[in-house]
């Protein structure tokens, strides 16, 4: 909890034939994270090489590539496909030697058929865009070429062309050109074009067309018709490739891929002509087990041993440990960057803090019950790990607002009856009697909320600094960190002592110095000063970022700013709908008043569907950016390597 | 002579209300511009590190509302004014 996984680093070195089931092992157990050996300059590793694929690596990847094909034409994704181990390793085998060949031959016969008819019914929607300006004339379209004695102009002009040379000429206005066909006598052929020119002509080629405008237009359309049902066809066979092997086809991949990360292995590790050495990361639980592991299945020909950690310069792989609740959050701490290894883990406080920020925001029952139901909605359609770990965040952050939708007495919108808020009320537009919204209260629980979050940070910043940090950095960090928390609370005391603040403790009764200033003021002063000596100590810039302390706390008021924006909308949209369209229709009914309440109805429907989306942005967006901007940028830096286990979770095959 | 303007204590009441509701959407309309003003680089930059990296979405989308946090302030002064 709040550290990541421990890790060990491994050694392992032993002939070289015994890397196929050291590598076999390996992949099996899925834990041991690779550290890629690099040729060049590598201590302790002179006169070693990289080694070479086992055998069959080409073989395997050529049918990986096979069947990526056909996947990608039928449009067949793992991720969407509910994990069944079908078949044995043999029998799949088999059957990718049977079934393969016939099943790419299918497919790609139908793709390339495809593309063909695609061309075509390309080539033919160009021919009718050729054609289309002619149909204005009623002349077949081999009049208008073959003759010597004539010129024949075709094309838009901007305005009517009047020509003194004799001529035949139509011309046919149009919204935004107009087209126009001239016929001339060859020896007048200049003049024409400059008349033409003058009246911004572009000329349009002739189409290569016997027969009338009309009948050939025809002719393409009812081509194309035919071509895209035989395209509807194709794919409906496409369709049914799909739909009767995409489960063979998973597996195949998933096997395939397997087999080809096997063989392809022993790139990553260095090689002698007779030995391997592989060198890697293993959390320290799992390294008795994998040692032993790899004994027995060499016969005890194998050398493995744990090394040292350097943590100067290994970069250990980080594998987030934390309890499954918290697990889901950590897509959101990848959005960030995966803690380094020696630092601290925030996931677990960021899987507590995010949804109650979330709920405090959005707090409304029927809100929270709509994102509920599209979080436990959604999971059936997207079946991807990091989508589910989403959806799971939602349905948690959903549930907080429920919980605080309760304590606001909030139901889109509306004050549920009966029920008193417990929290400060947030409703905007209240009868005669009841309480307003009360934005002091909830502003000053918003900067407690800030004040306590920002603290929290800088705490964990002391323990970073202590395990990160050597000699005198380390006390100079920690005591700047300290600073900080001192400047903050120095301030919040120099204030309650001028003024008396509601849900703040009051000190302005404390015994007076001089006129306004008291004993607390003069002690916030200390504390803030000493706050910023400390910080000068360790870094004198960083006295400029000392206003940050104001305007990261002040930040925090957005937990009621947006919530109340979200109020406000809710509120509105329930006014416009029942309050203008169908309280009035109710009470003067006529047959038309049925169409003003469906149209209110739609109102109140398309006004809550958008405030639902917002409230997914407002709440989600701005809860993780007062993580991810004012509490993560006081202790954390991130930049961890991500821990890839050699091996593979397996769905669709067995090992 | 122009006639004489009595002003009730209603009317100043309901003036000052209005002053209120005026200083309010002035807080959040320019806070507005000026949050739109700085998301507008922050935006196209975000879209065309997307555009290049799909995993950059995340981080794109947080960067994009940073500046979101001038509104805010805007709005809860406006909140302020409006409600204390």
């Amino acid at each position: 909890m709040l550290a990541p996984k421990q890790m060990s680093r491994l050694l392992i070195a032993a002939s070289r034939d015994r890397m196929a089931p050291v590598v076999a092992e390996l992949y099996r157990h899925h834990l041991f994270h690779i550290e890629e050996f690099v040729e060049a300059g590598a201590e302790g590793y002179e006169g070693f090489k990289i080694g070479t694929p086992l055998s069959g690596a080409s073989e395997a990847s050529v049918d990986l590539v096979k069947i990526r094909a056909i996947e990608n034409a039928t449009s067949i994704h793992g991720d969407d496909i509910d994990s069944a181990k079908a078949c044995t390793r043999t029998e799949l085998q088999s059957r990718i030697e049977r079934e393969l060949p016939v099943l790419e031959k299918e497919v790609e016969d139908l793709t390339v058929r495809r593309s063909k008819l695609d061309t075509r019914v390309k080539e033919n929607e160009q021919k009718i865009a050729e054609i289309t300006p002619f149909l204005t004339l009623p002349v077949d379209l081999d009049l208008y070429r073959g003759y010597t004695g004539f010129t024949v102009f075709a094309g838009y002009v901007a305005r009517e062309v009047t020509l003194s040379v004799p001529c035949e000429m139509s011309y046919s206005p149009g919204k935004d050109k107009n087209f126009i066909v001239i016929v001339v006598p060859v020896g007048q052929r200049s003049e024409v074009e400059r008349a033409l020119q003058e009246a911004a002509f572009q000329s349009v080629p002739v189409p290569e067309e016997t027969g009338s405008p009309k009948a050939r237009i025809d002719y393409y359309t009812a081509e194309i018709s035919s071509m895209t049902t035989e395209i509807a066809e194709i794919h409906k066979k496409l369709e049914d490739v799909r739909q009767k092997h995409s489960g063979f086809l998973v597996a195949c991949e998933e096997f395939l891929k397997a087999e080809v990360e096997q063989t392809e292995a022993p790139l990553r590790f260095a090689t002698t002509k007779q030995t391997f050495v592989a060198e890697g990361w293993i959390p320290s639980d799992s390294v008795d087990a994998v040692t032993d592991s790899l004994i027995k299945a060499t016969g005890g020909k194998i050398y493995v041993t744990v090394l040292p950690i350097d943590f100067e310069h290994d970069r250990v792989p980080v594998e987030y440990n934390n309890p499954s609740f918290a697990k889901p959050t950590q897509v959101l701490m990848d959005v960030y960057s995966r803690p380094k290894y020696t630092e601290l883990d925030p996931t677990l406080m960021v899987s507590i803090v995010f949804p109650l920020f979330f709920g405090l925001i959005l707090g409304d029952v029927g809100y929270g019950l709509i994102l509920l139901a599209m979080a436990l909605g959604l999971r059936r359609l997207f079946k991807g790990e990091e989508a589910r770990q989403l959806l799971t965040v939602l349905r948690n952050a959903s549930i907080s607002t429920i919980i605080f939708g309760l304590l606001f007495s909030e139901f889109l919108g509306f004050a549920i009856p009966g029920l008193k808020p417990i929290m400060p009320s947030r409703h905007l537009m209240v009868e005669h009697g009841a309480h307003g919204p009360m934005i002091p209260d909830l502003m000053v629980l918003a900067i407690w909320i800030g004040v306590l979050h920002i603290t929290i940070g800088r705490i964990l910043g002391i323990i970073n600094h202590s395990r990160q940090d050597h000699g005198e950095h380390r006390t100079k960090a920690m005591m700047a960190n300290f600073g900080w928390i001192a400047v903050m609370w120095g301030l919040l005391i120099a204030i309650w002592s001028i003024a008396a603040l509601p849900l703040m403790p009051n000190l302005t009764g404390l015994p007076p110095v001089v006129s306004i200033v008291n004993i607390g003021v003069v002690i916030g002063a200390v504390l803030a000063v000493v706050g910023v000596l400390l910080i000068a100590r360790d870094s004198v810039l960083e006295v400029v970022e000392i206003p940050t302390i104001i305007s990261h706390v002040l930040s925090y008021t957005r937990i009621v700013a947006v919530g109340f924006s979200s109020v406000a909308i809710a509120m509105v949209v329930n006014f416009i709908s029942i309050g203008m369209f169908i309280q009035p229709q109710l009470e003067n009914f006529s047959i038309f008043s049925i169409f003003i309440i469906i149209a209110g109805l739609v109102v109140f429907l398309l006004g809550h569907a958008l405030n639902t989306v917002l409230g997914i942005l407002g709440g989600g967006l701005h809860s993780i950016r007062l993580h991810y901007v004012e509490f993560f940028t006081k202790f954390y830096k991130g930049g961890g390597v991500k821990y890839v286990p050699f091996g593979m979770k397996r769905r669709f095959t067995e090992d | 002579m122009a006639a004489e303007v009595v002003m009730t204590v209603e009317m100043i009441k309901a003036s000052q209300m209005g002053m209120k509701a005026l200083g309010a959407g002035i807080a959040v309309g320019l806070t507005g511009i000026g949050a739109g003003v700085a998301e507008m680089a922050i935006g196209s930059a975000a879209v065309g590190a997307t555009a290049e990296n799909k995993d950059m979405f995340g981080l794109a989308l947080l960067f994009t509302v940073i500046p979101e946090t001038i509104v805010i302030f805007g709005l809860v002064v406006a909140l302020l004014l409006l409600f204390v």
